[in-house]
């Protein structure tokens, strides 16, 4: 695993600016967060990781556990999920004892809170890349993502190495395409991200902003053809839907 | 049906045609519509006009369903936006007409080529999944090839209501070469079908209980097997999520420090790993339980 840079603020900086005194509510263990702390003077129950760590079978677990402990006990509670995970460690093990099924788990416990009136909030933070931001922060009714997170499928370096195309042809087409950029800005031009906090923002009045604008209504599509991000993917999903109704 | 042909063999449309019965299948967004791919044609790579997914209304013995199946030798049968948006409208249809929506899947998870936007696809189609489960309408993935389902479609795939395997089709997240790549040759050989098929294979995730049925390598059995589920729909209730947290725990307690797959064969009830590893489909399932 990579030690943050000097620049980059603790996973306690993080929970600080995000939720005041309240954050000592929030425990890190092995780089996963599960606690309860204040916004705007109400309760919300917070699962997330930190420190860029993997998220693994044992992770997955013990978020999916929490999620259930405050469907249980803290009824309609709303849920802060932060995401700063570098994805799933490739391992055999894991693979064997079926890890997608582990993150579909934790999937299914937060459509239980959906449903049960547990609001979703997912907060990128740090690294919010492939797997990791799958499995449960892009799951959220609302995303959004403080400007240093790294947001994204993965950098050109990475995308240019597995597709064997040459990084300088996909840095100058993502210049028209932000869906090939990487980042919280050009991620929001696609809708996967509602909002961008910058380091001026005061994050504790934006998240309880967006606890009170939160909707279960999926806006992505329509957020991402509205940026021109991602022009197609409303249209298409509206044409199988009104061809489908013939 | 189709003979001896097996049903890896077959295309993602001959897949549709030997399931569905005779004459029912209609697509939506057919290939003469031609949309395709912009990145794709923007990368000199050639495009598919299905966008390497086939879907559209069917009936399966008299039932009327959604219907998709990917095409694996297009890109993999990765996600891009267009392939992605036809997904989520499928099962957006679905929620809305509350019909059963089947996904043959035959994917290796986000297309690289176009970046996040397959990403935030495979995310839109989670939520319209769980809007289909919050209906009591049936979501069913098939998985039967040994692309498979792999990455953000291995993830998409374990939140529909039912899995059905063969011995063929593989389920995961991160693939063997991905894992041989990072681990090293000597804790995960890629070029060792045996220990790989072992690893994420139908029989083995069927053991554990991640595939909910596994059926033999023909059209006929996959369709049996899809009927078994049509009519169901798996609740995501507090009782049911606590129950497999339980069991997920379990799991990991008990084969977590395993390093040889047979031991979850002997710990999940086969007997005999030899016979069942030559066992086909149902051969298995019977094996494995007489060991129980």
């Amino acid at each position: 695993m990579k030690k943050p840079t000097p620049k980059k603020p603790s996973a306690r900086a993080v929970l600080a600016r995000l939720f005041g005194a309240s954050a000592t509510g929030i425990a890190i263990e092995k780089s996963v967060l599960t606690g309860y702390a204040m916004v705007d003077g109400a309760k919300v129950c917070v699962i997330g990781t930190c420190d860029g760590t993997y998220i693994d079978n044992e992770a997955a677990l013990r978020l999916a556990a929490h999620v259930i402990q405050c469907i249980e006990r803290q009824p309609k509670t709303p849920i802060i999920m932060l995401v700063d995970s570098a994805g799933q460690e490739p391992n055999r093990v894991a693979e064997m004892l079926g890890l997608a099924s582990y993150f579909g788990h934790l999937l299914s416990c937060l459509e239980l809170a959906r449903r049960k009136g547990h609001k979703l909030i997912t907060v990128a933070t740090g690294q919010a890349v492939g797997g990791a931001f799958l499995c449960y922060g892009m799951f959220a009714d609302r995303i959004y993502a403080l400007d240093s997170a790294s947001v994204g499928l993965m950098p050109i370096a990475a995308m240019s190495a597995v597709t064997k195309i040459p990084a300088p042809v996909l840095e100058k087409l993502s210049k028209t395409m932000p869906s090939l950029e990487f980042g919280a800005a050009p991620f929001a031009l696609l809708g996967g991200v509602e909002e961008v906090w910058s380091a001026e923002d005061d994050v504790q009045a934006k998240l309880a902003q967006a606890l009170a604008n939160s909707s279960t209504e999926d806006n992505r599509a329509e957020l991402g053809k509205k940026r021109g991000g991602r022009k197609l993917a409303l249209d298409i999903r509206q044409k199988v839907l009104a061809e489908s109704a013939r | 049906m189709t003979g001896a042909i097996l049903f890896h063999e077959l295309t993602a449309r001959q897949r549709i045609a030997a399931i569905a019965d005779k004459g029912s299948f209609d697509e939506l967004l057919p290939p003469p519509e031609r949309i395709t791919s912009p990145y794709l044609a923007q990368l000199g790579i050639p495009v598919s006009f299905d966008d390497g997914i086939v879907i559209g209304h069917a009936r399966i013995g008299g039932k009327k369903v959604y219907l998709a199946a990917q095409v694996g030798p297009f890109v993999g049968g990765a996600v891009g936006e267009i392939h992605g948006a036809k997904l989520t409208g499928l099962f957006k249809a679905a929620a809305r007409d509350k019909i059963p929506c089947v996904l043959i899947v035959e994917s290796g998870g986000v297309r690289l080529h176009e970046g996040s936007s397959g990403e935030i696809a495979i995310a839109e189609t989670m939520r319209a999944i769980f809007e289909c489960r919050a209906l009591k309408v049936p979501t069913i993935a098939v998985i039967a090839t040994d692309i498979g389902a792999y990455g953000g479609i291995g993830i998409l795939s374990t939140c529909c209501d039912f899995r059905v395997m063969t011995e063929h089709g593989r389920l995961g997240i991160s693939g063997p070469i991905v894992i041989e790549k990072w681990m090293g040759k000597k804790a995960y050989d890629s070029a060792n079908r045996a220990l790989v098929w072992k690893t994420s294979g139908g029989k083995t995730k069927y053991l554990l209980g991640d595939a909910d049925a596994l059926v033999h390598d023909t059209a006929d059995a996959v369709r049996d097997g899809i009927s078994r589920f049509l009519g169901k729909s798996s609740a995501v209730s507090l009782t049911a999520v606590k129950a497999r947290q339980k069991e997920l725990e379990k799991r990991l307690k008990k084969f977590g420090a395993a390093t040889d797959p047979d031991a979850v064969w002997n710990g999940m009830g086969v007997r005999n790993i030899e016979a069942a590893s030559l066992a086909s489909g149902p051969e298995f399932v019977a094996l494995a339980k007489r060991g129980k």
